[in-house]
């Protein structure tokens, strides 16, 4: 085999070195050896030096974890609030923006309620997984709310839900047959989902995260797969009011659960006689069925209360 | 009918009460064994580019494409007190790479330019043995490929480089999806005061 000039001089350069650095070593076979045998330290090393500290960023500080669970429990207090006492859909909706911005895109999207699904199955079910209190408390919060007010993190916090909330555009009314049968799908999405999660490590998956579809716009990056898929669900959206909270949201399932059980929730015109149905057409989520909000279906948009005759500015100008 | 409601009413009341208890519980069983702070970490003596005796393997770069942030929330850090500081480093220069007229490889490892040398004192041209330079890695063009981690391995060179996930930039996904690209799981989730240990990877064979 010729031997090209380059790798000749590579030789000699190389030969020349391991006599420089390591004395008599020069027959090993090695075509590169390593030149000190331990790191030179700062006595070794002299003229003042001093070792610099390696650069460790910190986590998130952990107050800012709790600000985290705290603004979730404040949000979903005023939205409660916003709903059933104040009963205005302008400031509920201001509230949803707020909360897309800050959970959505400033802290990107994680941690979240739907997520926490996963962690909390393999904490309950692998002892040697613990998860953050913090974690905890974001998926307990949304549900302990729903059991006394309904899904009043849906309408006015999560921020999967007021992405999908800005584009309702020209809504159609899924007949019921349809709707009930495609929201069955996010209990087998949910079964799917914790089946994945509790695996073994090396098995294991969260799907839920994996496949969030709008988690790549609140990062502005993201497999080229997913944006697609999560332009599709807004692009469907302005049709077809929130399908993925209605239809495939894992944590929707649970909070669908959870509201039948509570106490308190949108109800349209209490003490009024109810006729027009005008509320019934405005519900873009099929959540109203005999001019009465449904509580498990119900996103606590308050689009019923605006488009009231007998409420708020509708009521004032009469 | 006042009965009827009243009952209802009342059954109600007992479902809610027993389903705030059911979640009360799960949570305060889950708070109990909560272990503070958890972090996403290279563990240094799994990862291919710097687990020993994984030689004559392709660089693992897969900490570069797959992680969720666009560049790379992992970068290559160069621990200064295991650092050779030696005159031609494996890790700086492609030590396959022509010789120039210094004496010195012609080319750089990093494809991205991102580590810096810079001697340290006073610099002897007669004595290269005996000159020491500081190997800095520029944390802003790092994107964490590993060709140094590798390059930098025992034998050849002395481990002071591995790679870590820098947690001012990672965005704490539910499930890191470098974990579920990465050959070796060495991608784990640990409590955050174990993330920056240096791993002495001569007592993990």
């Amino acid at each position: 085999m010729p031997i090209r000039p380059r790798t000749a001089a590579l030789l000699i350069a190389l030969a020349g070195l391991i006599l420089l650095f390591a004395g008599g070593a020069a027959g090993q076979a090695l075509p590169y050896e390593r030149p000190v045998e331990v790191a030179p330290q700062e006595a070794d090393i002299g003229s003042g030096y001093t070792t610099p500290p390696v650069q460790k960023p910190k986590p998130r500080s952990y107050w800012l974890q709790v600000l985290d669970v705290v603004l979730l429990a404040v949000a979903m207090g005023v939205s409660v609030w916003l709903v059933l006492s104040r009963r205005s859909r302008k400031w509920v909706l201001a509230l949803s923006v707020a909360c897309l911005g800050y959970f959505g895109f400033y802290r990107e999207g994680c941690i979240c309620p739907i997520g926490s699904i996963q962690n909390v199955a393999v904490a309950l079910t692998d002892t040697r997984y613990s998860i953050p209190i913090v974690v905890t408390a974001v998926f307990f919060l949304p549900l302990l709310v729903a059991l006394f007010f309904g899904r009043a993190f849906c309408g006015g916090v999560c921020p999967l839900g007021a992405i999908q909330e800005l584009v309702v555009l020209k809504p159609v009314q899924v007949p019921r047959r349809l709707d009930r049968a495609l929201g069955l799908l996010k209990y087998a999405y949910l079964g799917l989902a914790v089946w994945l999660a509790v695996q073994p490590f090396a098995q294991r998956e969260f799907v839920i995260c994996r496949f969030d579809p709008f988690v790549g716009f609140f990062r502005r990056t993201g497999f080229a797969h997913m944006l697609y898929i999560g332009a599709a669900f807004l692009v469907v959206g302005m049709f077809v009011g929130r399908p993925y909270c209605r239809y495939l949201c894992p944590y929707g399932g649970l909070l669908e659960w959870v509201s039948r059980l509570a106490g308190r929730g949108v109800s349209i015109t209490p003490d009024k006689e109810l006729d027009c149905g005008l509320c019934q057409e405005a519900c873009p989520y099929g959540a109203i069925e005999e001019m009465r909000a449904v509580r498990p279906k119900c996103l606590y948009c308050a689009r019923c209360f605006a488009f009231c005759p007998r409420e708020g500015p509708l009521a004032a100008k009469s | 009918m006042s009965d009827d409601m009243t009952r209802r009413g009342a059954l109600a009341k007992a479902a809610r009460g027993a389903a705030a208890l059911a979640l009360g519980g799960a949570a305060f069983h889950l708070v109990r064994k909560a272990e503070g702070q958890i972090v996403w970490n290279v563990d240094p003596a799994l990862c291919i580019n710097s687990r020993l005796g994984e030689t004559g393997v392709e660089v693992c770069g897969l900490c570069t494409t797959e992680c969720v942030v666009s560049q790379s929330a992992v970068r290559a850090v160069n621990e200064f007190s295991k650092c050779g500081r030696c005159n031609i480093c494996p890790a700086y220069f492609n030590v396959t790479s022509a010789v120039n007229e210094k004496g010195l490889p012609s080319e750089k490892l990093c494809p991205r330019d991102a580590i810096e040398r810079k001697p340290i004192g006073e610099v002897d041209p007669d004595d290269p043995a005996n000159n020491f330079y500081e190997y800095v890695i520029d944390e802003i063009k790092c994107d964490g490929c590993g060709k140094c981690v590798m390059a930098c391995k025992e034998p050849l060179g002395l481990g002071s480089i591995q790679l870590r996930v820098r947690h001012s930039l990672c965005v704490d996904c539910n499930r890191c999806a470098i974990s579920i690209a990465c050959p070796k799981d060495a991608i784990e989730h640990v409590p955050s005061e174990r993330a920056f240990d240096h791993v002495q990877l001569g007592s993990h064979p």
